[in-house]
């Protein structure tokens, strides 16, 4: 409940802010989405990459 | 003979030895497109004079007279890619792409448009705005996506061979689901020009859908501009993560994998070693934040407000929701990107290729596209993207060979491999063809094995 009421306040002022207008069915996805992408993405910033080198305009077809 | 069921290159070989007539050839595609794709709807367009008219000024080159199908991706001379939508978010009009100029100039004929899952957005081909395409299979599961058409129609032997992009595994998925071998090349290897994502795409590459290896590298070899030169796989070692990606996968799922490369192994002489590969859940996250930020392109927000109503809702939703992600969480992305970047050259200095399955389970119905797996039932989307996002993130080459069939559906294995080596990828591929005698290449679906007029 918590979680959900997080990606609802989340999504509705990130998108009065950017003045996105958004129908009930775009706020259900969103919200779906939301909810499916958080927590890993929460979990990928928490990893420390600090130590790495940072590529610049990586050629990606290409070992680095 | 109309040579309509031969495999894309033994049509090319009887056209140049001029065993086979390619204007036959072409009539007798576009009859058998008539009549099987009521069932597919793979293909969305036909323009049969244009298709003439490119036989009639088709080079000798390696693909002269072939029929192919091309996914709604790319622009032709004479369509705008609709991208199976009723909207895209950038300017598009008709042209020369670059997949178009490679098959031209390799001699290939255009037949139709393959269908694609809309915006290219899923795994599973179910929304498009032509209608969803459907499995040869069983028509009424996914067909993959977002390149559902280019596989259905080869897997429903409407063509010999098709081209599809795969920005998150989009290549790799519908050959998984319709038992087809399918390549996607180094990022930047194939051409992509045209593509209204090219000149900002971080991940999408264009690449071939066929029945065989030996095919894929042909029409492969078309669309990268240079010959992918056949050797041998000898030695091979494959290497194999003991993670969610081999483990939480259908028990039928696991078990045709594995045999499939203790087979690569014998075949190869090779060896099989387990490695690991850490971060592979940051590393989807990664990959979904950045080909998402790259699809929303240069979009005002002012903009979302006006999309057009026949896009799906879950589409509109997540164009929207990208307008919120965070920038620090995109740049992090791309650190993880060169985090991964640098354990995969690690590993390449250890093993050959990495193999797990393409996909954790068979083809789900388009109704409904969830997957059981041990960790329970979940959207097929969700459980894809783990095992596919890697390559299109980090910009190695991955493969999707078939090795079994459950429930009258296809299982397949991904083999990837180091920066540039599709090479040996399509080695590895035919190696694996070798051990299990083409069995799983030479599997036809029911629809097309049922008697043609063409």
């Amino acid at each position: 409940m918590e979680g959900s009421d997080h990606a609802a306040d989340f999504i509705a002022s990130g998108l009065a802010l950017l003045g996105i207008e958004a129908d009930e069915m775009e706020m259900a996805v969103m919200g779906a989405f939301h909810q499916l992408l958080w927590e890993p993405l929460q979990e990928m910033l928490a990893i420390d990459t600090s130590e790495l080198a940072p590529e610049r305009n990586p050629d990606l077809s290409k070992a680095p | 003979m109309s040579g309509l069921d031969l495999p894309l290159r033994e049509q090319a070989a009887a056209i140049a030895a001029g065993d086979l007539d390619p204007a036959e050839l072409l009539e007798a595609t576009l009859a058998r497109i008539e009549e099987r794709n009521g069932a597919l709807n793979a293909v969305v367009e036909t323009f049969p004079e244009r298709s003439r008219e490119m036989l009639a000024a088709a080079p000798a080159g390696p693909l002269r007279g072939v029929p192919v199908v091309i996914k709604d991706e790319w622009p032709l001379p004479w369509r705008a890619q609709r991208f199976g939508s009723a909207e895209i978010l950038a300017p598009t009009a008709p042209g020369e792409s670059g997949p178009y100029r490679a098959l031209r100039d390799a001699g290939a004929v255009i037949v139709g448009i393959g269908n694609m899952h809309e915006l290219g957005s899923s795994s599973t081909g179910n929304q498009s705005v032509y209608g969803p395409a459907h499995n040869p299979w069983n028509t009424e599961r996914c067909p993959g996506g977002s390149s559902s058409g280019p596989a259905a129609a080869v897997g429903g032997r409407l063509v010999a061979g098709a081209v599809g992009a795969d920005g998150i595994g989009s290549v790799r998925f519908p050959a998984a689901y319709c038992g087809l071998t399918g390549l996607k090349p180094t990022f930047d290897r194939s051409a992509m020009e045209g593509h209204h994502q090219a000149a900002i795409t971080e991940t999408i590459v264009s690449g071939p859908l066929c029945v065989d290896a030996a095919d894929c590298r042909l029409l492969g070899s078309a669309l990268c501009e240079e010959e992918l030169a056949a050797g041998e796989a000898a030695g091979l070692r494959i290497g194999v993560v003991r993670d969610t990606v081999s483990e939480d996968v259908a028990p039928e799922v696991g078990a045709a994998c594995e045999a499939a490369i203790s087979a690569l192994r014998e075949e190869t002489g090779g060896e099989v070693r387990e490695i690991e590969l850490p971060d592979m859940d940051p590393a989807t996250v990664a990959v979904v934040l950045i080909s998402n930020i790259d699809a929303q392109g240069s979009v005002v927000p002012e903009r979302l407000n006006h999309l057009n109503p026949e896009i799906s809702p879950i589409n509109r939703g997540v164009i929207k929701y990208r307008m919120l992600m965070p920038a620090m969480a995109v740049m992090q992305a791309k650190r993880i990107r060169t985090l991964m970047r640098h354990r995969l050259a690690a590993l390449f200095a250890e093993v050959d290729v990495i193999a797990w399955p393409t996909v954790p389970a068979v083809a789900p119905p388009l109704e409904a596209p969830l997957v059981e797996l041990p960790s329970g039932t979940t959207t097929a989307d969700q459980a894809n993207v783990r095992g596919a996002g890697i390559a299109n993130l980090t910009g190695i080459p991955a493969i999707s060979v078939p090795v079994g069939i459950s429930d009258g559906l296809p299982i397949a294995l991904q083999l990837q491999a180091a920066w540039g080596r599709d090479e040996l990828l399509l080695d590895a591929a035919e190696a694996l063809e070798r051990a299990n005698d083409r069995r799983w290449v030479e599997s036809l679906p029911p629809l097309a094995m049922r008697p043609s007029a063409a």
